[in-house]
């Protein structure tokens, strides 16, 4: 009963084109008081939703992002780009697929990854004459892999999550193949897509030419350096690393290149705070709707289901891939880990699954959840900054999300994939 | 009015992140260069988000900037108005909630500090019903159809 | 699902996993009341943090958003001023210090004390001794530790004493402590062995010092709106219920402490016994600043002096 009313609920205001923060929220509202708990725990839910350290990498990534545009460092980077993938059609495609994957890895965050590739990155593929909504679907869909390229915040969480002491070293070292390989999937298919559409090449300028604007690229360059040599160095967090790259790219745009003014720089500030309420209205509206699916312990009757369904391995694995999928469709990453692992890992190990290979599978599958609809954090974002609606998106992404299944089968029933670095790792 | 307000809670929300900006580029320096992480860094940079993010969304009721599903009104083209005027009843109406229960929010966890910061909890939350309040006065506005847009 | 909340089910949470000794007290204060009362009155247990965070759950539970909660007294020290004088570093000796105190007079005023601020104070449950542990080396004077990088929860309490302590207070998210003691944003952080063990955070900071400064313990609380809605006899029963689950609780601690050391032990950890006089000498300034009120320092007085009897 309680249940209908929030799917039913969700489902009708999404339809008439609600805000879907509101609709998440207005849900979620209706959800309690079929149930018998106060309105204003909604409202607590939400507020708690935008409390957490770790969401702070939206704003600044956002804002990193727009600013670098604005001074033109992402131009110039862009420029090198283009020009080393000049005889490949849709080059910047492919281009963008690196840059997502490496950021994603870095910062552990596929939100944080699209927010600041997506505003820098979009602007200029557009310009270029690339489809605003190819440009985000590449943008999105890369961040995804970001998740099982070490390090990775999410492994951490299901480390904790698992209670039986899964090693974390080992399902980072574990997520490496599965992440290359994904993400050559990806470039695969954005540059058959690129073809399709008939996306341009870019020009090579002569060597001369390439130089220089590699040298004028050098401080954009730097941007990277800064975020990814921090972080491992231990001098800053990842969440901390995008206010850093906050302030570096003020003081390149505003000292070296001297393309950053005041005016340029109140812009990027109030579009990226335009752009973060977007995104984080709806995750915290999100965390209200999550708090309502564990108080009806969706994840945990489903978990019953499929014990009772089979005990055969590869139905298995292909059951609970198929339930995370669906309720990684209405909830975030974090909150399902942590609801998810001790009701499928113990149904996954009874039929001999791998903890460390399971996890690596539920990161893959959950991110996928990230950019579906109707709880799609990370496809939201990207529709945001890239100033597509969600719904060009969704009709130009399914190229891409095949790929994503085509690599989640293929990670799920090829263990090897998973566990052999592992093994050798461990001697 | 709402236009000018509008504006303002945008422009707020652009002070807002650069203040954490510095907060937490403080807090980095403070902890590498000075070996003295300052304490209060965290807590008053997750509440200038809470504050700008309630903020900027109020605006982005006026300014129809929320991300939504509009294929009903792409489907139904020049028939959409009485479903907009549904959906913005709908918005003033969930506004309204946060406006009443976020005053509930704060009044009950009032006497709860927020540690490093010494400042009660309802500080960090009192633009939830701001903000609440802001929304259901926009999409009535809408509503009575006497914003242009 | 929770269908019956007006019926008898009372909602619980916390953030510990279902496996926890705190998770199963409170699964077994269930089966009390179940069997007490032919079923009228229960216990739905969302363990894990599923509901949140425990300073969260304490403002859900402040609004009659839930209606039992178990949380440590850290995060209460925002909340309710006389939990402070329980929470003191080097205050408490052992475990037995811990109960003698707790299982008497002044737990009881502490537990009284959470009446105004929306919840009823049933019991407290043992959360062990927290140590340090880091990536450079064992600390066994407080010189050891001069400008290491301690991770400490957001709490006041814990900057001041790690500072007082001459290290340099690093107050991080729980979740970012693993990558932060990998790549050295942080060299230590401090918790109990069970935590040591299952966040995995000895995989990472191979030297554990058993300096052993906070006991401080857990709190089992019910939010006063569910309180005002049972009989008189219903709340003593629940009264008992919780009671009752303490033992049942410190047992199951007991066990899961050996088993956590255990692992980290055979992972290679070094651990070693620390000589405390240095460090809680260190403490006075601590003590002063947090310790306020007239009925605070009266409290640590009375706890004091218990430890002196041992
Ligand atoms: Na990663
Ligand atoms: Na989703």
């Amino acid at each position: 009963m309680e249940l209908a009313v929030l799917f039913g609920a969700l489902l009708l205001l999404l339809a008439l084109g609600v805000p879907v923060a509101l609709c998440l929220f207005g849900a979620s509202l209706l959800c309690f008081l079929a149930i018998g708990l106060p309105p204003v725990l909604a409202v607590q839910r939400t507020a708690s939703g935008i409390n957490v350290f770790a969401l702070m990498a939206i704003p600044f990534f956002i804002f990193a992002g727009d600013l670098m545009y604005r001074a033109g460092i992402a131009e110039r980077l862009v420029r090198v780009a283009d020009a080393t993938f000049a005889r490949v059609r849709g080059g910047l495609g492919l281009v963008d697929v690196g840059a997502s994957m490496m950021f994603g890895a870095v910062s552990g965050s596929a939100i944080a990854s699209a927010s600041a590739i997506g505003s820098s990155m979009a602007p200029l593929m557009r310009e270029k004459g690339y489809p605003g909504e190819y440009a985000m679907n590449v943008t999105v869909t890369a961040a995804i892999v970001g998740l099982l390229i070490p390090p990775s915040h999410n492994m951490i969480i299901y480390a904790a999550a698992s209670g039986i002491g899964v090693s974390i070293g080992d399902l980072f070292v574990a997520g490496i193949v599965p992440g290359v390989v994904t993400g050559l999937m990806l470039m695969g298919t954005a540059w058959v897509v690129a073809r399709k559409l008939g996306l341009p090449r870019g020009t090579f300028p002569g060597w001369r030419a390439f130089a220089s604007a590699a040298i004028y690229a050098v401080p954009g360059i730097m941007t990277a350096v800064i975020i990814m040599g921090g972080i491992l160095s231990g001098i800053f967090t990842a969440t901390e690393s995008s206010a850093v790259a906050v302030v570096y790219t003020i003081l390149v745009g505003a000292l070296v290149y001297r393309t950053l003014g005041w005016r340029e720089f109140w812009q990027a500030a109030e579009r990226s705070v335009r752009t973060a309420a977007m995104v984080l209205f709806i995750i915290a509206a999100a965390t209200s709707f999550g708090y309502a699916l564990a108080l009806l312990e969706v994840p945990a009757e489903l978990g019953e289901l499929i014990g009772r369904m089979t005990d055969d391995p590869v139905l298995t694995l292909l059951v609970i891939n198929i339930m995370l999928l669906v309720l990684g469709t209405f909830m975030d990453m974090a909150p399902l880990i942590v609801i998810t692992t001790p009701i499928f890992l113990p149904v996954a190990m009874d039929v001999g699954v791998d903890p460390v290979h399971f996890g690596v599978v539920m990161m893959l599958n959950l991110g996928i959840g990230l950019i579906t609809p109707p709880v799609g954090a990370v496809l939201f974002a990207g529709a945001a900054i890239g100033g597509v609606s969600v719904g060009r998106m969704i009709r130009t992404i399914w190229p891409f999300y095949l790929t994503l299944l085509v690599a989640l089968i293929l990670i799920t029933y090829v263990p090897a994939l998973s566990l052999g670095l592992v093994h050798a790792w461990n001697g | 009015m709402t236009a000018w307000l509008s504006r303002w809670l945008v422009r707020l929300g652009a002070i807002g992140l650069v203040a954490m900006t510095a907060i937490v580029a403080w807090q980095v320096f403070g902890r590498f260069v000075l070996s003295a992480s300052p304490s209060w860094t965290e807590q008053a940079a997750l509440m200038l988000m809470i504050w700008y993010v309630m903020f900027a969304s109020a605006a982005g009721i006026h300014e129809r900037f929320h991300i939504r599903i509009a294929l009903l009104e792409e489907l139904l083209g020049d028939r959409a108005g009485p479903v907009r005027r549904i959906v913005s009843l709908i918005v003033a109406a969930l506004g309204l909630v946060l406006a009443i229960y976020g005053v509930q929010l704060c009044i009950s966890v009032r006497g709860n500090v927020i540690p490093s910061l010494g400042l009660s909890r309802a500080v960090a939350y009192f633009p939830l019903p701001v903000s609440g309040a802001l929304m259901t006065w926009f999409a009535l506005e809408q509503t009575l159809g006497r914003e242009k847009d | 699902g929770c269908r019956s909340r007006l019926a008898g089910t009372f909602l619980a949470a916390d953030a510990q996993p279902a496996d926890y000794p705190t998770s199963q007290a409170v699964e077994w204060m269930g089966r009390y009341l179940e069997q007490r009362t032919g079923g009228r009155l229960s216990i739905k247990l969302y363990a894990g943090a599923q509901l949140g965070s425990e300073t969260e759950t304490l403002e859900i539970a402040g609004f009659g958003g839930l209606d039992i909660v178990r949380v440590n007294l850290a995060p209460l020290n925002s909340i309710a001023p006389l939990t402070i004088a329980a929470s003191l570093p080097f205050l408490f000796r052992s475990a037995d210090h811990l109960h003698r105190a707790l299982d008497g007079e002044v737990g009881d005023e502490i537990l009284a004390s959470m009446r105004p601020h929306g919840l009823i104070g049933l019991a407290f449950y043992d959360s062990g001794a927290r140590s340090f542990y880091n990536t450079l080396r064992p600390i066994r004077t407080p010189a050891d530790m001069r400008a290491m990088k301690i991770r400490v929860p957001g709490s006041d309490l814990y900057v001041a004493m790690v500072n007082a302590l001459g290290a340099n207070a690093v107050p991080i998210a729980y979740g970012e402590v693993y990558q932060g003691l990998a790549q050295g944003v942080i060299d230590g952080a401090e918790n109990n062995w069970p935590s040591f063990e299952s966040a995995r955070h000895f995989e990472v900071a191979p030297y554990y010092s058993l300096t052993r400064h906070l006991l401080t313990p857990e709190m089992l609380a019910m939010s006063v709106t569910a309180w005002d809605r049972l009989t008189g006899s219903d709340r003593a029963l629940v009264r008992e219920a919780a009671q009752a689950s303490v033992p049942v609780m410190r047992q199951l601690w007991n066990a899961r402490v050996e088993k956590a050391r255990s692992t980290v032990l055979a992972a290679g950890v070094a651990v070693n016994e620390v000589d405390i006089a240095p460090f809680s000498a260190l403490m006075r300034p601590v003590w002063d600043t947090f310790v306020s009120t007239p009925e605070q320092a009266s409290l640590v007085r009375r706890i004091v002096a218990m430890g002196d009897d041992a």
